[in-house]
């Protein structure tokens, strides 16, 4: 296994422009195994455009990405990536489909075209369901859920193929802040007992350090890439991305929370 | 009726493609509906109009063609139009409806030329615009039969990938299903399934039958399976009565099965309605008892 030694993901200069600005210059980004990254900047930062680039879903301009020591064009083990996007949680919420349905699809990539899940796969999805404590709700329809369910949910669909990376752009959008509290729980006991790498992208640092192991700051440029201490010490960096608000603005909203300047 | 039945073969050939396209249509109905596509039937079935006034053209100067079904021009054009939709929709990504009148409008205005250059408006293209129970040709049901079973075939084969790309398309693309050629594979068989449901419910009503039926199982499924099950039963009903009354009434087929559609649609969403008040106030009468 000389392949779990490799980075999971290795950005090394990566530029993206539109059009003629540059959204993302120069990036370049290691993630290790077994860690869990939080990647913060303000709205406006490029962090979804890094993240499509790392799936695939944009092809930057200069630059290259390894997913697990593989570049990313000839990259096919998509199963090994779990994704959950800022987009769960604006899906059709009248699409009919159970908590079951939902979470099943995270296999489908795996099990391959023109085959049929069986029961074995049947259980990996209720397993799956199961770790994210959404049992009770396996029958139940996604529309019906709360947004912090949902995300569960979504959650569940991406580790249902045993990922060893899970890519979480802005998951806690629209979730309650009860919720979110025991969002970075799950995440971080994944990240603990089952050594699942993390990358957790998000504007708003809110309570991120106190569950992270490394704390990556950008805008357009990557500004920082350290510990959580490292970053709470760093008073310039702290200041502008936002520091662990929780422990100053306890009632406020959100909004107020991230520094989202642009 | 059931005498009657026996003795015309065009009755036998018209319950045959009913029951087919009762099928057929609501289940590619269900995936048209939850992609929010469900105008996309409009523009194909208008299309395909298109290729049935080619074929009476052609007809017109050529009595080798005025022997063939119509339906196979008609299901050339309408095929051509679903990848031309889809070219559309990738052109204006932004702006995916706009393929819809485009192609409609396309459809209906070289039909019209085409109609005009032939007989003009004759029984036959009347029939084809709103369905008809006596003209189904044995020729038209091998060739629906054979589209049933290669869509359902193909149905059965990507279902999975049909879902996960309705329910959500960047998540399907991250995990690696080849989206273009599902798109392209989906249009072409609603193309498909066009041409099949033309003869009896007409092209003007095609895309009623993929769409009132999943209207009215959305108001019972639990699941995205169950909307199937209700979606075809609702269709199957709808088609058989509605080919029932037409034959004995005499109405055109096409209106008389959308009529029963719309009425079980109208029964559903009351049903669910009912059924909500009730179980809304037993919740009531259990609270206040246990208190």
């Amino acid at each position: 296994m000389t392949e779990n030694e490799n980075p999971v993901v290795e950005i090394d200069h990566l530029t993206y422009r539109y059009g003629s600005q540059n959204v993302l210059e120069d990036i370049s980004l290691t993630v290790e195994p077994g860690s869990f990254v939080g990647l913060v900047g303000p709205n406006g930062s490029g962090k979804s455009t890094l993240v499509k680039s790392l799936l695939g879903l944009l092809s930057p301009q200069s630059g290259s990405v390894k997913l697990f020591g593989r570049p990313q064009q000839r990259f096919k083990a998509w199963s090994r990536i779990g994704y959950v996007s800022q987009k769960a949680n604006s899906f059709n919420a009248g699409f009919p489909a159970t908590v079951f349905e939902v979470v099943s699809m995270g296999l489908y990539g795996k099990v391959g075209m023109l085959r049929f899940l069986n029961r074995k796969h049947k259980q990996q999805v209720r397993e799956a369901i199961q770790a994210v404590g959404m049992s009770e709700y396996e029958k139940r329809n996604i529309g019906e859920l709360s947004g912090g369910q949902q995300q569960r949910v979504f959650i569940a669909r991406a580790l249902v193929s045993e990922p060893e990376l899970l890519i979480l752009d802005e998951p806690t959008v629209g979730v309650d802040a009860y919720s979110v509290q025991s969002f970075y729980d799950l995440l971080s006991e994944l990240n603990q007992e089952r050594g699942l790498t993390l990358l957790l992208i998000t504007h708003d640092i809110g309570a991120m350090t106190r569950y992270v192991t490394d704390v990556a700051c950008l805008n357009k440029h990557l500004h920082f890439h350290g510990t959580p201490g490292e970053f709470e010490r760093n008073q310039d960096l702290s200041a502008f991305y936002g520091h662990d608000v929780q422990l100053i603005t306890h009632e406020h909203e959100p909004a107020h929370a991230g520094g989202g300047r642009g | 009726m059931i005498e009657a039945f026996f003795r015309f073969d065009f009755l036998q050939y018209a319950l045959f493609t009913g029951l087919m396209i009762g099928f057929l249509a609501p289940v590619l109905g269900v995936f048209l509906v939850v992609k929010r596509m469900s105008l996309i039937a409009d523009a194909l079935s208008h299309i395909t109009l298109t290729g049935i006034a080619f074929h009476m053209l052609l007809a017109r100067y050529n009595p080798t063609i005025a022997a063939v079904t119509p339906l196979y021009l008609g299901l050339a054009f309408s095929v051509s139009g679903a990848l031309f939709i889809e070219w559309l929709r990738r052109m204006y990504t932004s702006f995916k409806e706009l393929a819809i009148p485009i192609v409609l409008s396309g459809g209906i205005g070289l039909g019209v030329v085409f109609i005009s250059l032939a007989d003009g408006f004759t029984t036959d293209l009347f029939n084809y615009l709103f369905g008809s129970v006596v003209a189904v040709t044995i020729q038209d049901v091998r060739l629906i039969a054979i589209i049933t079973i290669v869509v359902t075939v193909l149905l059965t084969l990507f279902y999975k990938e049909l879902f996960y790309l309705s329910f959500d398309e960047e998540h399907a693309a991250v995990a690696g299903l080849p989206r273009q050629w599902l798109h392209l594979l989906f249009i072409v068989m609603v193309a498909l399934v066009i041409t099949a449901s033309m003869r009896i419910v007409g092209i003007l009503l095609v895309s009623a039958l993929m769409s009132l039926p999943v209207a009215a199982a959305m108001q019972w499924a639990k699941s995205f399976k169950q909307m199937f099950v209700y979606a075809v039963l609702i269709g199957e009903v709808s088609v058989v009565t509605g080919l029932i009354f037409a034959f004995q009434l005499d109405w055109s087929a096409g209106g008389t099965i959308v009529l029963v559609a719309v009425g079980l649609l109208l029964l559903s969403m009351a049903g669910r309605r009912l059924l909500t008040k009730v179980a809304v106030q037993m919740n009531n009468r259990r609270t206040t008892s246990v208190e």
